[in-house]
């Protein structure tokens, strides 16, 4: 056996530490680049979802203080059922309320500017069968223009003023809470596309320049949670349907409206073919707006099983 | 003295019973009004329509089809066979609006005390029965149900919406041609400065209808010999139906109020069983005139203001063939009142003088829901057809053309695109094309799956007229044969045009 001087002992030692902590170092400038924002995305039986989805990004009671004032803003645009496809289904509704609850959630209001009949809307969508408690929750369907208050739009070049729900400065928590569907003229209908259901004149974005009004309008109106329902996907005749459907059983959530929209293009083809967040116009605007982030490479995304 | 303190009593007593009796049944009409609703538990037409003699018969006439609904007012008819006009008196909603406006006018105007005007209800009705019987309706004129129905719902409706709208999620319904149902209405109640029940007593074919019945009917008012000629009963009469010199009552005129029975202090007016008919005072030359007036304003009514021409001409879904459905529509307005969308409205003559108050859709006020079939659910005559709500979704109003000239998406390159959101057949395609380097996204209506519902047309940003808009072309309209065939199952279900890639895309 080959005798080692004290000299040789001290060089081994010195290497073998060297080598031990090198992959840290090189670890560590990795993780440098993986601060982007997180991202959670669960996938598996829908009942689990949302709970599942949230916790990866740090749990409803980072978000939902003791005692606040919550508004959910699901899809439930048009007279059509969760099968559809075209709005929020009333069961992952459920469970953001319930959530809600759980955290602490004084006051929870369900709100929406529906584009068919509100009542009708209401039915169809079955969203009353999210109230789960009828003192702290409630309805508001946006119908009058008097429930809306005009707001400067500072980033906006197409859009200097928007008629914004009032119900949003009187609360203290906003969850946008959309379905993940196909839409005829911006591609996809996803988080930002929701928040035309919070504004009073949904007729100026559709004859000045949809894509950058959808985009400037995410500058104004910033949901402190973005919490995306593609367990069932419309994937082509959105937004209204009908049109072809895919079961994802997925919820992705995010407090970076772009991240999760973002992220969400990619979870199915649309129109019958692949697109990344970065090829969808009011996307790329609402990054360029400096909304939030657009490379699925620069966000923490946690995916779950459930 | 004492007697009259009795009977004085006997009076009071009687008139809180005569208005607790009438103001009753003017809140259950009133209760099926407000009940007919989009949001409605009971779910019933307006329910005294099934009552209605006059709709079984004039309506049934002009349609060539017993009114089936309407054979429940045989109770009516029997019952004035019996009892006299009490439905006049006591339940019609009209008559009691009357009597209440009666009220506002004053006690006691001049009343006419000649009665050469009373026939001409009978005319009205001799009339009604001729035209019906040449095919045309004009029941909605004179009807008190339809006439009491129409204005709740163009008038009063409206504006209680003013009010309800400012507490909760409900628009405030319009009317455009409210104003002639507010002028007849105003006439009809206004008449009471001049004549008591003016419209009862001299125009009400019902009535007219109910008279003749109430001349043979078995209980009638009656003067007794022993009558002193004080007039008492007379002048609290509110048709003249008395003619207390001559110990005469005209049981063809009189209501069955019981207004004389109660104010008699000699007890000689009394109501009982009496058999003898009273005499017809209408002379053949007065019926042959309402007769010839019948005759010629059929074929006028369709001359004047000669409606077939319009192109925008939207019926309701399951209204039956055009000519049908005038005679069988008693203008009601009920329809119009459970529309969710509003879009339902009176015509005034885009469908000629024939189609008067006629409901038709008027799409940029609103479109016809898809998960809506209310407006024949709640039709007293099936003018439009009670249809399930898959059967109404292939009933074909019309057909959506775009005006490419006005369209923003076509004519700006605007990325609009809110009529093809807004279809709810899926009819209007969104097609992408390529024009200049530039990728446009433009609206098209596949004529096969557009049922015209009109909600693209409501929906349009512009501001007035649409950029699409209906037209009745290829609209079906059916008496009996459903509307769901395989043929339009297999189109709609195929979605034989797929969208483009919408432009939102970038493609590389």
């Amino acid at each position: 056996m080959k005798k080692y001087s004290r000299r040789d002992f001290l060089k081994i030692s010195a290497s073998a530490a060297a080598l031990a902590i090198l992959p840290k170092v090189f670890f560590a400038a990795k993780k440098e680049i993986k601060k982007g924002p997180l991202v959670g995305v669960a996938r598996g039986k829908p009942a689990k979802l949302v709970k599942a989805a949230i916790d990866a990004i740090g749990g409803m009671e980072k978000f939902v203080a003791q005692g606040s004032r919550v508004l959910i803003k699901p899809n439930i645009a048009f007279a059509a059922n969760a099968e559809s496809g075209a709005t929020t289904s009333a069961d992952i509704v459920k469970q953001v309320v319930e959530l809600c609850l759980n955290a602490g959630a004084a006051t929870i209001v369900i709100g929406e500017h529906t584009i068919a009949s509100a009542e009708l809307c209401a039915n169809k969508s079955n969203i009353r069968s999210a109230i789960v408690d009828e003192e702290k929750v409630s309805l508001l369907l946006f119908t009058k223009k008097r429930q809306f208050t005009e707001t400067t739009v500072a980033a906006g070049k197409v859009l200097t003023t928007v008629e914004i729900a009032s119900e949003l400065q009187k609360v203290d928590v906003i969850i946008n809470l959309p379905v993940a569907k196909s839409h005829s003229a911006t591609g996809v209908s996803l988080g930002m596309k929701n928040l035309m259901g919070l504004i009073w004149d949904r007729n100026f974005f559709h004859y000045t320049d949809l894509d950058q009004t959808i985009a400037e309008l995410a500058t104004v109106i910033k949901p402190d949670l973005n919490i995306i329902d593609a367990t069932r996907v419309l994937t082509d005749g959105g937004p209204g349907g009908p049109g072809e459907t895919a079961v994802l059983n997925t919820v992705v959530a995010s407090t970076d409206i772009v991240a999760a929209d973002s992220y969400a293009v990619g979870l199915t083809p649309w129109y019958g073919k692949s697109f990344k967040g970065t090829e969808v116009k009011h996307i790329i605007a609402a990054a360029e707006l400096g909304v939030g982030e657009i490379d699925t490479a620069r966000m923490d995304i946690k995916e779950i099983k459930v | 003295m004492g007697l009259e303190v009795g009977q004085n009593l006997k009076v009071k007593k009687h008139r809180i019973i005569r208005w607790a009796v009438q103001l009753f049944f003017l809140a259950l009409f009133i209760f099926f009004f407000i009940q007919t609703s989009y949001i409605s538990l009971i779910n019933s037409p307006q329910f005294f329509f099934s009552f209605d003699p006059l709709i079984l018969v004039i309506t049934s006439i002009a349609f060539r089809a017993v009114i089936a609904a309407s054979l429940l007012s045989i109770v009516i008819l029997v019952g004035t066979l019996v009892f006299g006009r009490f439905y006049c008196g006591f339940a019609c909603p009209l008559g009691t609006l009357i009597d209440l406006a009666d009220r506002l006018t004053g006690e006691q105007p001049a009343a006419i005390t000649s009665r050469q005007f009373d026939a001409v209800k009978y005319l009205v009705l001799v009339f009604l029965v001729v035209t019906a019987v040449l095919g045309s309706s004009f029941l909605h004129f004179f009807d008190p149900l339809v006439i009491t129905e129409q204005a709740l719902t163009l008038i009063a409706y409206p504006i209680t919406t003013f009010f309800t709208s400012v507490v909760s999620s409900v628009q405030p319904a319009v009317f455009r041609e409210g104003v002639i149902t507010l002028l007849n209405l105003l006439v009809i109640l206004g008449a009471g400065f001049f004549v008591k029940r003016a419209w009862c007593r001299f125009v009400c074919p019902l009535g007219g209808l109910l008279g003749l019945t109430a001349r043979v009917s078995l209980f009638k008012v009656k003067l007794m010999d022993k009558c002193t000629k004080c007039g008492a009963c007379e002048s609290v009469c509110p048709v003249n139906a008395i003619d207390a010199q001559n110990l005469k009552i005209d049981s063809g005129e009189c209501i069955a109020c019981l207004r004389c029975v109660y104010t008699c202090q000699e007890k000689s007016a009394q109501y009982g069983l009496r058999l003898q008919p009273v005499g017809f005072s209408v002379t053949r030359r007065q019926v042959l005139a309402a007769g010839v007036a019948g005759i010629v304003l059929v074929p006028l009514s369709r001359t004047l203001l000669y409606g077939r021409l319009e192109a925008r001409l939207i019926r309701p879904p399951g209204a039956v063939p055009e000519p049908e459905f005038l005679n069988a529509c008693v203008r009601c307005a009920t329809c119009m009142k459970v529309c969710p969308t509003n879009g339902l409205q009176p015509c005034l003559f885009e469908a000629g003088l024939e189609g008067l108050w006629t409901p038709r859709l008027v799409p940029r006020i609103g479109g016809c829901e898809k998960n809506c079939s209310r407006c024949g659910q709640v039709c007293p005559t099936s003018a439009i057809r009670k249809l399930s709500l898959e059967e109404k979704s292939f009933a074909r109003l019309g057909t959506a053309v775009i005006d490419r000239s006005r369209c923003i998406a076509w004519e700006q390159d605007k990325v609009c695109l809110i009529c093809d959101e807004a279809c709810q057949y899926n009819a209007i395609t969104s097609r992408t094309e390529t024009i200049q380097g530039v990728r446009l996204t433009r609206p098209y209506v596949d004529e096969r799956i557009c049922m015209g519902c009109g909600i693209c047309e409501s929906r349009c940003p512009l501001d007035g007229r649409s950029a699409i808009e209906v037209y009745s072309m290829g609209e079906e309209r059916k008496r009996t044969q459903f509307y769901v065939t395989p043929e339009k199952r297999r189109l709609r279900d195929s979605t034989l045009i797929k969208d483009d890639i919408p432009s939102g895309f970038i493609l590389k």
